[in-house]
């Protein structure tokens, strides 16, 4: 792994214990220039592992808790008349001049909050009486969803869950990591020994490298199989879009630069394909001996690897 | 049902619609199995799927009004439900009883359902139906018109002259020899001939009232067993209705399994053994379907205009060909009819492009008869000739080329000997390799699929030593597979899978 997201990785578990496995995956995405929601039980320290990664990186950051009465011109931005000049002056919103906003708990917004903040990211600018403000580059949403206690709740329609690049869970955890975190927390606050190791510009730059990393036709063959077999599967009802099969090979582009590596192997692909279309297939109605992640799962087993690829001479290289 | 009993009927047609142009031991087969067709649904039912049996014996309101007294008596014959009995059969009063379903035992349902059966055939005065009294009254005069027959002396001997005569008519269309009754020439037959007719008459009222499958196969396996057996073929125009009423009516409902079986049987194997032993083929029925065919071909003929000169003097060429045959018991001569064709009537039934078609198909017997000893060796070489085109990469200049393939042929040696993981990286193989391996070869194995993913993956060029590992790799698989692979697995490595050098 490249030393220095070792070190944003390093700076991360600082606050994070036991949890290297979902770091990496949040900071893969980051270099994969996506959206990453987070799909979990309150208090497992999603905010926490924000800030530190903002920290470590360099990052402005901003945290925005969605409630019903979050109106989309307090994300975008709006326009108020100035007595002394007579003329509407823009005031930014809590979108403008930042690097990574946390929404909290998006299932709570109106809808039409949502539908901002969404547009916002798929565009990365917001435009406002007609003015377009581009947003900062890099751009990263982390967007959490609470599985328990949806009373109240927008459920995030799937034509939107689909702009999220991935949808993780840190989950709780373990004995010894938990027992770790109590004891980090006795002094002072692990948040504060957390220092930049990578600057925004590096952050850049890496992004720009990952989109250069060599993905050849036996990996795109093996993402648009998937895809095309997702659709084509008896229990699904909605498979994995272009759009998401556009999402993977980027997303295993950027694990492959994570690992130091500048070329994608099918290893990358089965290693975020669950991450990334979780989200993205429905089951049909009624389907109910079988789960999203066991369908993908048997696709996977299913769907000849490209490794496999000149091996039998009758799968299309 | 009435659609199904349409294209039954449909289907018999066709059946009589063969036996009648094509007159022979063939035909009358598939006759009859057509006849025997309406059954297979019974047979089914009889056989795959014994619990539903007592469902076709006991359609009638009667008998269920019957059992369910007997259930009163005795609860004992049912049992708990399992899915997959019929609804029909739940008990119901004692299921809402006891709070769970309870099934009627079949045995008890057939039970009471043959008693009833019985006691409606034989109609001892206790029912009140007037068509078992009129069948049972119908069945005594079959009795006594057959007991007539056989017991007075004159119709007796009138019979075995109708036999004779039956016997003749048979001899002077077939090739068959009879044992004839010793009868005086001038025995009067008027007497047997009556009686014969009255029972005749008699079974057929029998069949109409009774309604019973048993009694209609019965006679409609009995007429064709006469016509197969004497050879003498009732017209067309009698036959097939006659067998088209007897399939109708029996498809009106189902019989008892037992009799069926056994009665299925009985028909199947005499009818069987009698076209197998006594061949024979009918003179009339087969010189009726032969002017009918000759009518239809000259039809056709003369429709598409190709033969237009109809030879006037054809029936003049039909030569009458008596040819004697002996037999082996008696001097018995008897005549059969033979005709000589034409050349045209010869082309009508078989045109010229049969025997193109014949030639054609001759043609690729004969290349394939000449090819087909070559042809595992020609696969062989095929087979040998691509192995050894892939190993020739083994030593391409371009070394990720190279690995590619060495690691390709690692992987086809696993497959081979049954040691693969199937569909799965091959960087998560290692731990999957069978323990026959040896020590350290799985973290070898995971460095040289490392490799090959950038040599499948990646466009950069690589350091000579990764072919030397790889092919070091190649040659310990080699050896280890080839140690533990039996005769017939080392057999198959080398001349099918052309895997060694």
């Amino acid at each position: 792994m490249r030393s220095q997201l070792e070190a944003v990785l390093a700076e991360a578990e600082k606050v994070i214990t036991g949890k290297r496995e979902a770091i990496e995956k949040i900071l893969t995405a980051l270099l994969a220039e996506g959206h990453i929601l987070l799909d979990d039980v309150p208090g497992v320290g999603k905010t926490t592992l924000a800030v530190a990664l903002s920290r470590a990186v360099g990052l402005s950051f901003r945290r925005v808790q969605f409630t019903p009465d979050v109106l989309p011109s307090d994300l975008t931005g709006f326009s108020v008349p100035d007595k002394a000049s007579g003329m509407f002056v823009y005031r930014p919103g809590a979108l403008n001049g930042i690097h990574l906003l946390l929404g909290d708990e998006i299932n709570r917004a109106a809808s039409k909050t949502q539908s901002a903040l969404l547009e916002a990211m798929e565009e990365r600018q917001v435009t406002v009486d007609g003015n377009t403000y581009p947003l900062e580059t890099p751009f990263c949403v982390i967007a959490t969803e609470n599985s328990v206690g949806t009373a109240g709740t927008q459920r995030l329609p799937y034509a939107q869950m689909d702009r999220f690049l991935v949808r993780l869970s840190l989950g709780y955890p373990d004995y010894e990591a938990q027992m770790a975190m109590l004891r980090d927390r006795q002094g002072v606050n692990p948040m504060d020994t957390v220092q930049c190791v990578l600057s925004r510009e590096e952050l850049i730059r890496m992004q720009r490298e990952v989109r250069l990393v060599t993905a050849k036709d036996a990996v795109l063959d093996y993402i648009t199989r998937l895809s095309m077999a997702s659709r084509e599967h008896g229990a699904v009802e909605v498979g994995i879009s272009p759009r998401g099969a556009l999402f993977i090979d980027r997303m295993a582009k950027a694990r492959a630069y994570l690992e130091d590596r500048d070329y994608v192997t099918g290893r990358d692909v089965q290693a975020v394909f669950r991450d990334v279309c979780a989200h993205r297939v429905l089951l049909k109605d009624g389907v109910r001996e079988t789960t999203v992640e066991e369908v993908l799962e048997e696709l996977l087993k299913q769907v000849g690897n490209p490794d496999r690829g000149s091996v039998f001479p009758g799968m299309r290289k | 049902m009435r659609k199904r009993r349409i294209g039954y009927a449909v289907w018999l047609l066709l059946a009589a619609g063969l036996y009648f142009f094509e007159n022979n031991t063939g035909t009358r087969i598939i006759l009859l199995c057509s006849v025997l067709f309406p059954l297979l649904p019974v047979l089914r039912e009889a056989f795959f799927r014994p619990d539903e049996s007592g469902k076709a014996e006991a359609p009638e309101t009667l008998t269920v009004k019957t059992f369910s007294r007997t259930e009163e008596e005795e609860p004992g014959d049912v049992r708990a439900y399992r899915p997959g009995d019929p609804v029909r059969r739940i008990h119901w009063k004692l299921s809402a009883k006891k709070d769970e379903l309870l099934i009627r035992e079949a045995a008890a349902v057939q039970e009471t359902a043959r008693e009833e059966r019985r006691e409606d055939v034989s109609g001892k005065g206790r029912k009140k139906d007037p068509r078992g009294r009129i069948a049972a009254g119908t069945a005594a005069g079959l009795a006594v018109c057959l007991a007539l027959l056989l017991l007075i002396p004159e119709a007796r001997l009138g019979a075995q002259s109708l036999c004779n005569r039956l016997f003749a008519a048979s001899e002077a269309v077939n090739a068959y020899a009879y044992e004839y009754f010793p009868v005086p020439e001038e025995q009067g037959t008027a007497l047997a001939a009556g009686l014969g007719a009255a029972a005749l008459l008699a079974f057929a009222a029998l069949v109409v009232l009774l309604r019973s499958r048993l009694l209609t196969l019965g006679a409609a396996a009995a007429c064709t067993v006469f016509q197969v057996y004497f050879g003498l073929a009732f017209p067309a125009w009698v036959n097939i209705p006659l067998y088209a009423l007897s399939a109708l009516w029996m498809t009106r409902r189902p019989m008892s399994r037992k009799a069926l079986t056994v009665c299925c049987a009985a028909v199947l194997l005499v009818s069987v053994l009698v076209a197998a032993l006594l061949p024979g083929t009918d003179a009339a029925t087969e010189a009726a379907s032969e002017k009918v065919r000759d009518a239809l071909s000259r039809a056709a003929a003369q429709i598409t205009g190709t033969a237009p000169e109809e030879a006037d003097g054809e029936a003049e060429t039909r030569h009458v060909h008596t040819q004697s045959l002996e037999t082996g018991n008696r001097e018995a001569r008897t005549e059969r009819e033979y005709r000589l064709v034409t050349v045209e009537e010869e082309e009508i039934s078989m045109p010229h492009w049969v025997n193109w078609l014949k030639m054609i198909l001759l043609l690729l017997l004969s290349v394939a008869v000449v090819v087909l000893p070559f042809l595992p060796f020609l696969l062989l070489n095929a087979r040998k000739k691509r192995a050894l085109e892939a190993r020739k990469a083994f030593a391409s200049e371009n070394v990720a080329e190279a690995v590619r393939a060495v690691f390709q042929q690692v992987i086809a040696w696993l497959e081979a000997t049954g040691s693969g993981a199937g569909n799965r990286l091959y960087r998560e193989w290692e731990d999957l390799l069978p323990d026959s391996l040896p020590e350290g070869y799985g973290a070898r194995f995971a460095r040289c699929a490392e490799d090959y993913e950038e040599a499948v993956y990646s466009d950069h060029a690589m350091p000579e030593e990764k072919r030397q590992d790889a092919l070091r790799l190649l040659k310990e698989t080699e050896e280890a597979l080839w140690k533990n692979a039996g005769r017939r697995q080392r057999f198959r490595l080398k001349y099918w899978m052309c895997l060694c050098e």
